[in-house]
Parts: structure tokens; sequence; C-alpha cells
């Protein structure tokens, strides 16, 4: 891909490497949706999630996992395009609410340290 | 991914074993690839004699794992895939340990190891790709006995040889094969600054009473790497004229 993909181009790569690496399973499904859980509903393992990484890193030349997001978080379709989504438009990701929770636990932490430190 | 020409991707080919490797490979028709810091007269006359296509050098520093990801993608796209990578980089590590560097010990760790796990995650992404694929690291004999001296070398090679049982079991369910070889002492640059003395004592108490030839060691990284040993996974194959029997 020589320009940077468009959101929607993203997402449609996705879903077509979900559907390449299932093929190569013999396994073929019909439309995918943001909720479907990579390793429950589609049956994939470590390694097809890994073989399905190094796809899209040949496709769209980035690989989230390697800095930014935790490949243990993914668990559905919609993780997985969400973490290309935010590696090619960082600008473009509302905070997520996980962000927030880290954020307040954080500070609690801090506000008993202080407090055992008094 | 296609392409039916195998390549192999040597790492520390520009000269004494790697470079063995490297020649033999080309005389198999393989495509190959190697990197290091500067260019051997080994590298420059390979160069000249093959076609790019053929064979392919970069200069990089193995300590810099950026530049090692970034040279096997550079040869994916060059040579149109990786089948075999051959770990073979190494420095020697000698002196007891309470007195080592501790910059000796980092080194070793990092061009012995850790170099050694950059380019299996790097190359390990294209054999995923391509549903095949062989991964050789050069352990040593001192991985499997020990011996006083080389404690660090010998903790960096045993570390390389757990590595390949793990990521054999990681790997085998896609035909990624993963295999040691750990070779006794050869005649390389490596041992060119060993006293005579010494080579006669480890001689001697080698059942085949000699050292092993550099391309006794390379022959049994290319058997590996070969269709012959393609039911072979996660082994140690030890190629020390039997002195740790």
């Amino acid at each position: 891909m020589l320009t940077a993909p468009t959101p929607e181009q993203i997402q449609t790569a996705v879903h077509d490497k979900i559907r390449l690496v299932l093929a190569e399973h013999g396994k073929e499904v019909g439309p995918l949706s943001d909720a479907d859980k990579l390793n429950a509903t589609l049956g994939l393992d470590s390694l097809d999630l890994a073989t399905l990484v190094a796809e899209l890193e040949a496709e769209l030349g980035v690989d989230p996992f390697a800095k930014l997001v935790s490949i243990t978080s993914v668990r559905s379709v919609g993780d997985l395009v969400q973490a290309y989504k935010q590696a090619l438009y960082p600008e473009l990701q509302p905070q997520r609410q996980d962000d927030h929770a880290i954020a307040a636990a954080l500070d609690r932490a801090r506000e008993r340290r202080a407090r055992r430190e008094r | 991914m296609s392409q039916s020409r195998k390549v192999a991707l040597v790492s520390g080919g520009s000269r004494g074993l790697g470079a063995q490797l490297i020649s033999g490979f080309l005389d198999r028709c393989y495509g190959v690839a190697t990197f290091s810091r500067t260019k051997t007269a080994f590298i420059t006359e390979t160069l000249l004699r093959r076609e790019q296509v053929d064979f392919h050098w970069g200069e990089v520093d193995g300590r810099d794992h950026e530049a090692l990801r970034t040279f096997v993608k550079e040869v994916g796209e060059l040579l149109g895939r990786v089948d075999v990578l051959v770990n073979n980089a190494g420095i020697a590590s000698e002196g007891v340990l309470p007195t080592m560097r501790p910059k000796d010990i980092v080194d070793a760790v990092e061009v012995n190891l850790t170099t050694a796990l950059v380019l299996a995650q790097a190359c390990s992404r294209l054999m995923l790709r391509q549903g095949a694929g062989c991964i050789i690291n050069i352990s040593s004999v001192h991985a499997v006995r020990g011996h006083s001296g080389v404690a660090v070398y010998s903790a960096t090679k045993a570390a390389l040889d757990g590595f390949t049982r793990s990521l054999a079991r990681e790997l085998g369910p896609r035909q990624i094969r993963v295999n040691s070889v750990a070779p006794g002492y050869f005649d390389s640059e490596m041992t060119e600054g060993m006293p005579n003395e010494q080579k006669q004592r480890i001689s001697r108490r080698t059942p085949l009473r000699r050292l092993a030839r550099i391309d006794e060691v390379a022959s049994a990284v290319h058997f590996l790497a070969s269709d012959q040993a393609s039911f072979i996974t996660g082994q140690t194959l030890v190629v020390d004229g039997g002195i740790s029997c």
C-alpha cells in the first residue's frame, strides 16, 4: 500500500487477512463484526494471531504490537481493527475509558502512599 | 509469498564458519543474505562473483535491533523470502567469571543470545507467512559440558539450546523446524590464537583424536537445513568428535 490507508481500508485489510488465515485451516466465514471474538468465535490461536500480525505488517506497514499495544489485550475483531487505527491515526483516537480507570487507580495509589508517609 | 528458490540468512557470515556456510548454501543454489559491521575480503569477493539476486550483504551492527529487523525486511523484499535462518554470529568470551569485565559479560549475552532472538523473531514472521521454515542456532559443546574459563560463553550457548527446544514446540505446528548445532573445537579464527599444547590436549581427549575441520561443522548445518532433516526439530546436534560423550 503506497499511501496511508483510510480507516475503512484498515478495517477491510484486517477482515481480509482474518479470512485468509481462516482459509488456511479450510474455514470460511460470512461477514465479520467487531464483536466477533478471535479465539472463542473464530477459533484463531496464538500462532494464527502471529501470522495475522505478520500479514498485516506487510500490508499496512505497521506493527502496533511492537510498542503501542499489548497483543494480550486483543480479544475481538474490533480490538484488532482499533489497534491498527490507533497505530496509523493516533490523533483520531478518543481517550479510552480504561485509560481513565488506570489514571484514577494511580491517583488513589499516590494518595495512599502520601498518607503512609505522613 | 512465492518463489521456488530457497533463501538462507546467515548471521556472522563475513568469515569463519559463517563464510563456510554461505559458500555451501550458494553451492546448493540458495539465495543467501548476511550482514556485518564491515566488509571482509570474503564478502567483497562474493559480492563480485555473485549476482545481487543470489547474494545480499548489509552493513549492520548485530547489536542494533532495529537495524536487524530492517535488514530482515530488506532480505524478504530483495530475495523474496527467508527459508533458513542460521544464528551463527558469536563472540568468544574467556576468563574466569569473578574477574571478567561486566561489559564483556553484557556483550557476550547481547551478541551470542539477544541478536539470535531478535533475528529469529523477525524471520519467524516471514516463515509464518510462508507456512514453512528452518532456524538453526549455532551452539557449542560448552553448552553441553562445563569447562573452566568459559562460564559466560556456556551460559549464552546453553540459553540458545533452551530457546531451540521451546521455539521448536512453538513453531512446529506451522512446519517451522528449529535445531541447534553444537560444535566442539574446530580450526577457525576463534581457535587461531589457541596455544598448540592446548590444541593437542583437546585432540588427545577427543575420541576421534583431532579437532574438527570447519567443513565438518558446516555439513551438519547444511544437513539440518535440507529436506533430509524434514522430521528433525527441537534437537541439538553435537559435532565434537565425541569429546562430550
